[in-house]
């Protein structure tokens, strides 16, 4: 097999992954199976199992917290495995050249989840407005499937073809300022959305709630399985103290 | 108006699959929820008013894990259908409900399959392939996870269904009907609130320089209140939405244009 084709294979299985990652879940986009799959494509499985294994350690206890973006297992794992067997072996040395370029899943993440997905979110509630399922379907999940293949497909398919230095070059070329200036702003429009909801839950009055949470897990860190326990005292003290008694 | 079919269902099962569809950092998975309503949405619903106003619901803030977002499809199905069908619960709740449950989904969900199931999964699949077994050890992995992810939303959907069901019925004959959308508020307030902290944050990294004393800004206000600015922030933008009639769409552009500006600036990073 060409170069070029295996190249554009494994860039066709990443994004074939992260679509799964974004749907379905089956974990195909884990290391464990990213390495192995990889290994076949280029044609030698044992290095694709000892990287996937590696990897797949190293990210084993990485659980994924709230909005905060971590380096991409699932692409760092492609390219480490590509460029472990076109150099001949060496896990190690691929996996530590590789793993920064994985840093362009990151980038690709951020400008994902803050641009690109608030642009589609935007033409689903256009859709819903116009009553169009279709319309729906086709920008909640056909258009943001098809842009993984942009966001990730594309950057394996230059770091396999061309080399890691070819895509860490790229990244080089980003200004730093933008993309942390879209995680910036990304960590801010969440005030957005929690404003709308709070506008369209109507119950001002109860803003003390609100406020007894943010200070919970604020001040003490409180986590969200707490702050649901501290909402069920609440609600039950609401129960007893107003709504029992005026039947009492 | 009958209830939701085995079939109807199931539909709502695959397009809950898209929950993270258009995951974004402004509401994060309100569309793949959106999606996920559809069937039941377009089912109980014939007037195109009405329709708008129940995919504008959805179309609100939702975040929790997206494996056991499931169940709050689940339970939010079946107060769509009682809303449509008989009309005694307050719209509203039904935001509140699946705000409420946001909070207690998202943590159990985050460690027990994040933080247990795949980690012993892909631990198992790493010992087989160490000791010889090869492919065994992906296909292992991916059928695992499979029944994780495809048993979970399967139990999801049709269980919160079933409860969410049950729930309403249990509220109407117990004459809380008129309260549950303070009782639902209440715990969505609460949710909401310990959200924030973890969800908006805004840094600022100047520094304050005295001879000898470095004065960090943020490190003052951590102090102070930690995740201050975030609470501020979204206080500000509840008031523009809420008071000033701004639209969203005009807020986000403005907050990330703030953002990238910011950190050119150095204000924010």
């Amino acid at each position: 097999m060409s170069l070029f084709m295996q190249a554009f294979l494994v860039a066709l299985f990443v994004t074939i992954a992260f679509i799964d990652s974004h749907t379905t879940q089956i974990h195909i986009f884990r290391p464990v199976v990213v390495g192995p799959v990889v290994g076949l494509i280029m044609g030698d499985v044992q290095t694709g199992f000892a990287v996937g294994i590696t990897v797949e350690l190293m990210f084993l206890a990485v659980i994924f917290v709230g909005t905060a973006v971590p380096p991409n297992p699932t692409i760092s794992t492609a390219i480490a495995t590509g460029i472990a067997i076109l150099a001949g072996g060496g896990t190690d040395i691929a996996v530590a050249t590789a793993l920064p370029v994985s840093f362009i899943g990151q980038v690709a993440e951020t400008v994902q989840n803050s641009v690109i997905n608030v642009f589609f979110m935007h033409r689903v509630e256009r859709a819903a407005e116009r009553l169009d399922t279709k319309g729906i379907v086709t920008n909640n999940l056909i258009l943001p499937m098809a842009v993984n293949a942009l966001l990730y497909g594309v950057p394996t398919f230059l770091a396999i073809y061309f080399g890691a230095a070819y895509v860490q070059g790229i990244i080089d070329a980003i200004p730093d300022k933008i993309i942390t200036g879209l995680s910036v702003g990304g960590n801010m429009i969440g005030a957005v959305g929690f404003a709308l909801l709070l506008n369209s839950i109507k119950a001002k009055k109860f803003w003390p709630f609100c406020m007894l949470g943010f200070f919970m897990a604020s001040y003490l860190g409180i986590n969200m399985v707490g702050i649901a326990l501290l909402a069920v005292i609440c609600v039950a003290m609401y129960y007893y103290f107003k709504i029992a008694d005026a039947k009492a | 108006m009958e209830k939701l079919t085995k079939k109807e269902l199931w539909k709502v099962f695959l397009h809950q699959l898209t929950i993270r569809g258009a995951n974004n950092y402004e509401r994060q998975q309100n569309a793949g929820f959106t999606e996920a309503m559809m069937p039941v949405i377009e089912k109980y619903y014939e007037d195109p008013e009405a329709k708008k106003e129940a995919y504008a619901r959805h179309m609100e803030y939702f975040l929790t894990n997206d494996i056991t977002s499931a169940i709050p499809v689940g339970v939010a199905a079946a107060m769509e259908e009682r809303y449509a069908t008989e009309g005694d619960i307050d719209p509203d709740s039904i935001n509140a409900v699946k705000t409420a449950l946001m909070g207690p989904l998202a943590g159990l969900g985050d460690s027990l399959l994040n933080g247990t199931a795949r980690p012993i999964l892909a631990g198992l699949a790493i010992s087989f392939i160490t000791s010889g077994l090869g492919w065994f050890g992906p296909i292992f992995f991916i059928f695992g996870m499979a029944l994780v992810s495809l048993g979970v939303r399967y139990l999801g959907v049709f269980q919160g269904y079933k409860q969410g069901v049950k729930f309403v019925e249990a509220i109407q004959t117990s004459g809380l009907i008129s309260k549950i959308s303070d009782l639902a508020a209440i715990a969505a307030y609460t949710i909401v609130g310990g959200f924030i902290p973890a969800l908006v944050v805004i840094s600022i990294p100047l520094e304050y320089v005295s001879g000898d004393t470095v004065l960090s800004i943020q490190e003052t206000l951590d102090g102070l209140m930690p995740g201050v600015l975030g609470l501020l922030y979204t206080g500000l933008m509840y008031w523009l939405i809420s008071k000033k009639k701004v639209s969203a769409i005009k807020l986000i552009l403005v907050t990330m244009v703030v953002g990238i500006a910011g950190t050119y600036l150095g204000i924010f990073g």
